[in-house]
């Protein structure tokens, strides 16, 4: 890629921007290498500031036991010994792991299909694919409180309409009962988080190559082998970034649990975002306990993502 | 065996028009029921027989919205940091993420994963510091602060989701503009941000809603109604009286509604940047 | 054009910024600011109090002389009050002035957030009739006072009077007479008899410390240290909670996810018979819905073997340490703290909560019916951790909801109460060791 010949091409720019000029210094400045880490900075400044530096802060706050602006005292790994004592760390370690891997994978599930139908041809595609997008474009909270109500004993939609249609007899809790509360929840964020999966395979979907598949039917290759020799593998690095990002986004996601069961009934709902809100701002007011829970799974993110980020870096284009 | 290929093309035709009967159903009921209870009044919607259709049918909920709430002023703020931090997010991300895509310099594995390892901390965690921070700076209670706030989720959101777009793109259009005798800025610019245009509007549309549904932060750094956001504004009011569902399902409706329009205007970018980018074989 | 130097030079800059940014932005969190008065108002759940008590906030600053750009009033909704005061704090900004019960005042003033006010409580000591006990021990501290009193608030048994007479039932006075009552009138699914509150929120909290103190059980001794919750009392308490919801089936199924608000929206939507709550629905009522109020009594909780169990509970204004303004802060609440202020509020707002002086009750409004049994738990009435009081610690056993959790270990995780309660005891032991100060 060496581009020593100066060429007649200049740049669109202003006095003090960078000039095409076949100097030394510009060259040195379009390298890659310096060209590489002035296009990071940006991002490296705002990741330090914004998240490096309160992650520290958030660190050593587990080595504390401390309430809110008072200073806090360090006791070592006593928060650690007193979260691993605690059977409900471990119930939410299980929920987290349950909730989070079943909550993905139904939204993979319908999330695909819902980009395969909208990929076909069809009249008002463009409205069904904003319709279908609603769940999403509504704030989570209200989702939440509206659920909420949806789910409710007395008032409830689902309630009223099966007493209505004479299905049941007894009104059926979804959040209170300890066998329904955790798959009631599940539904609501399978319900709000499907359309991004949608948005991502849809889009996917559409850069792969029409003639891909006109190669493929020539042929004689059937639809479920098109399926699954074009389309995954094409979709491939997105279908890992999405589910690793919606991995991340729903079991860090408060808002859901919080709104609708506040980890309850007797903690079948608690998730880790939820046992450090408790920890922390839940009236015992202990930022250590609450950093502690938080910091606890952190590693397991970092293990996942180190392992996706390899694949993907490495495919070197070249 | 034209039948049966046509044969095949209508099952999954079919198939396909089944299963968007389903997902539309399923999307919009529970949507269906907040609309419904927008247009109803306080006592049919806490009445116990939940009604499906409205018996008395009334705006009064959107009035009671727009007049007796500062909803107008939620709907701007809520959209000023949106998209402030989504324009601005984009920038920063397309920079990072093409160098991490296409340049080659020592270090870049290693802060690429640094940089996305920065988005795994939960916001859980991050929140009370950053909050310090923030008000050290006067930055609480501002537009200002909340744009810098939601920078700190987006940027590592925006650079990973583009860097796997970019690497997906072919390498030969860039050589192609190399060899013509661009630099990397100017491949960038005219070649790689073109092909990559569904990429970039449906980036842009995650940042949008994502700062659109935020709700810790806006939670805990803002605390009057100047700066609230729809998200915590109207949570307030909600919890503010025992019944407010009529005017927040209102709410919900009018919230719900520039995120989709959005999406509906993207889509032609979608279809555009699509006819303008493909590659020939 | 860009030369090295600008580059090297800028980038420079903002690395010495990031690694110098802590230190002085904390220096500038203590410059002054423009807002004199900065309050924080938790919303009480019946509208027209939380509207005369921004009018009377907003009076009081004109009054003062504080123009309206320096007067910052908030009002939080239901359960936002915590997470934005330990927010607040922890950045060293709280607000100047705010309320709030469940001895807030205790914990922080044991953390040194909260400024000492004695002055303006022992002038409030000089109004005819004085205090309630109660209200003076939330805020005395070895003898000086953090806090200020705010209000009492009593939590009877609202009830469905109509219900009552249509059926010709008398009020029931005993625990078993009430299951009977319930039992008799209730129709399911869309009557129940017994609104109680079993979600992990505090309202909770105070219901099953009443059924609790009926049967002889209390959270800790009366020398605020020696954990007393394990009692075969207690057990018996959390034994017939259990009964009422599972075996006698006269609390809704769904009252295990209530929040606070949780009770309130049964009572109000006509759902249950009884509800033990304090006056915020009967206030509520009084404007949005005259036909139920009318029918509305509050009446007697229920008493067991051991006794009748009457609570109180007291609401504190807390300023705070931070203020660089704090006369301000205090004229503010000695404004609403006023008698003749304090009047409009407690009164027009329909007896959302009681003034803390004792000689304010002689008034028509006091007098009136509906208020006749909720006047004698002013008297009688205990708090949460009678008979200790409401320290730090007992704060925190209130706050992470305790009792909560013990009833769910019995309702749903089918424990026997003697485990759970074992459980909770421990807990609480384990909360008061981190406040060996009390």
């Amino acid at each position: 890629m060496a581009t020593s010949a100066t060429p007649s091409v200049a740049l669109p720019s202003g006095s003090g921007t960078l000039r095409y000029q076949s100097g030394k210094f510009s060259r040195f400045l379009l390298r890659d290498r310096t060209l590489g880490y002035l296009f990071l900075a940006p991002a490296l400044v705002v990741v330090l500031c914004l998240v490096a530096y309160p992650f520290f802060n958030a660190v050593l706050l587990t080595f504390q036991e401390k309430t809110a602006g008072a200073p806090g005292k360090y006791i070592g790994l006593d928060n650690y010994r007193e979260l691993f004592n605690n059977p409900v760390f471990w119930r939410t370690v299980f929920n987290t792991i349950f909730y989070t891997a079943a909550s993905v994978a139904l939204k993979f599930v319908f999330g695909l299909s819902m980009a395969l139908v909208l990929n076909q041809e069809r009249l008002f595609n463009n409205f069904y694919r904003s319709f279908l997008l609603i769940p999403w474009a509504i704030p989570t909270v209200i989702s939440a409180l509206n659920w909420r109500w949806i789910y409710d004993d007395a008032s409830g939609l689902i309630n009223n309409v099966l007493v209505r249609l004479e299905l049941i007899d007894e009104t059926i809790s979804w959040l209170a009962d300890p066998h329904l509360a955790m798959f009631s929840v599940i539904a609501v964020v399978v319900w709000q988080g499907t359309p991004f999966f949608t948005m991502g395979f849809l889009a996917g979907l559409q850069s792969i190559s029409k003639e891909l598949y006109e190669a493929a039917e020539i042929d004689g290759a059937s639809v479920i082998q098109q399926f699954w020799h074009i389309t995954i593998p094409c979709l491939q690095p997105i279908i890992v970034t999405v589910v690793m990002l919606s991995t991340i986004l729903t079991s860090a996601g408060i808002q859901f649990v919080l709104i609708l069961t506040a980890g309850g009934p007797a903690d079948r709902t608690m998730i880790f975002p939820m046992l450090s809100y408790a920890y922390a701002l839940g009236g015992a007011q202990r930022l250590g306990m609450g950093a502690t829970v938080s910091l606890f799974f952190f590693p397991a993110f970092v293990i996942l993502i180190y392992f996706l980020t390899r694949r993907m870096l490495r495919e070197k284009e070249i | 065996m034209i039948r049966t290929k046509s044969g095949s093309q209508r099952m999954v035709k079919g198939i396909g028009n089944a299963v968007l009967v389903l997902m539309l159903l399923w999307t919009a009921i529970p949507f269906y029921w907040m609309f419904v209870t927008s247009l109803k009044y306080d006592k049919e919607i806490y009445g116990y027989e939940a009604t499906l259709i409205p018996e008395n049918p009334t705006l009064a909920n959107y009035a009671t919205i727009l007049r007796d709430t500062p909803y107008l002023i939620f709907l701007r703020n809520s959209t000023v940091v949106a998209v402030a931090s989504t324009v601005i997010s984009l920038i920063i991300a397309c920079l990072g993420a093409y160098a991490i895509a296409r340049l080659n310099f020592p270090g870049r594995a290693l802060l690429a994963r640094l940089l996305v390892c920065t988005y795994l901390v939960p916001a859980s965690l991050l929140f009370i510091p950053l909050f310090a921070i923030m008000s050290a700076l006067r930055l609480t209670d501002t537009l200002h602060g909340l744009t810098i706030a939601y920078l700190s989720g987006d940027v590592p959101f925006c650079t990973w989701l583009l860097m796997g777009y970019f690497k997906s793109v072919p390498t030969e259009l860039e050589e192609a503009a190399l060899v013509d005798g661009c630099n990397r800025v100017t491949a960038l610019i005219r070649v790689v941000l073109p092909v990559s245009l569904p990429a970039l509007v449906v980036v842009t549309f995650f940042c949008f809603t994502r700062a659109w549904n935020e709700f810790l932060y806006a939670y805990v750094f803002t605390s009057t109604n100047a700066a609230r956001t729809i998200t915590t504004g109207l949570v307030n009011f909600m919890s503010a009286d025992v019944f407010f569902w009529g005017p927040l399902m209102a709410s919900t409706i009018l919230s719900a509604l520039p995120p989709v329009i959005m999406f509906l205007i993207f889509q032609r970018w979608v279809v555009k940047g699509l006819t303008l980018g493909a590659v020939k074989g | 054009m860009l030369t090295r130097r600008d580059v090297l030079r800028q980038a420079g800059g903002v690395a010495a910024l990031a690694t110098t940014t802590p230190w002085w932005l904390v220096r500038r969190a203590h410059a002054a600011r423009r807002e004199k008065l900065v309050v924080w108002s938790p919303v009480a759940l019946a509208p027209q109090v939380d509207r005369l008590l921004k009018e009377q906030c907003y009076a009081y600053a004109k009054q003062a002389g504080i123009k309206e750009n320096e007067l910052e009033y908030v009002e939080i909704g239901t359960g936002q009050w915590l997470p934005k005061m330990v927010a607040a704090l922890e950045a060293g900004n709280p607000p100047d002035v705010t309320r709030f019960g469940g001895a807030q005042v205790a914990l922080y003033r044991a953390q040194g957030h909260l400024l000492e006010v004695t002055d303006v409580v022992e002038k409030m000591q000089t109004v005819p009739g004085g205090l309630f006990d109660a209200s003076i021990r939330a805020v005395m501290f070895k003898g000086k006072a953090y806090g200020v009193p705010q209000s009492v608030s009593p939590s009877p048994l609202v009830t469905r009077l109509d219900i009552l007479e249509a059926a010709k039932v008398d009020p029931p006075k005993t625990w078993d007479e009430f299951i009977e009552v319930c039992k008799k009138l209730q129709k399911p699914p869309k009557l129940t008899g017994f609104g109680m509150c079993l979600g992990l929120h505090t309202d909770t909290e105070g219901n099953v410390m009443d059924v609790v103190w009926g049967h002889g059980g209390k959270l800790v001794e009366a020398d605020d240290k020696t954990v007393a919750l394990n009692s075969p009392g207690t057990v018996q308490g959390v034994k017939l909670i259990a009964d009422m919801y599972q075996k006698h089936k006269i609390i809704p199924k769904g009252a295990i996810s209530w929040d606070n608000q949780g009770n309130n929206k049964a009572y109000q939507s006509r759902q249950v018979i009884f509800v033990i709550n304090a006056s915020s629905i009967y206030a509520h009522l009084a404007e949005s819905d005259k036909e139920l109020y009318n029918v509305t009594g509050m009446l007697p909780v229920p008493a067991g073997p051991a006794g009748a169990s009457d609570r109180l509970n007291t609401a504190e204004w807390m300023l705070f340490r931070h203020n660089p303004y704090p006369e301000v802060a205090k004229g503010l609440v000695q404004y609403y703290m006023d008698p003749e202020n304090l009047r409009v509020v407690m009164e027009e707002g329909g007896g959302r909560w009681g003034p803390p002086y004792k000689g304010m009750y002689d008034t028509p409004f006091w007098q009136k019916p509906g208020f006749q049994y909720w006047r004698v738990m002013l008297e009688r009435g205990r708090q949460y951790a009678s008979p200790g009081t409401m320290t730090a610690a007992a704060g925190e056993v209130w706050a992470t909801t305790v009792l909560a959790r013990m009833m769910h270990r019995v309702l749903v995780d089918n424990w026997e109460a003697e485990r759970a309660v074992e459980e909770a005891h421990k807990k609480v032991v384990d909360i008061y060791a981190r406040y060996p100060e009390g």
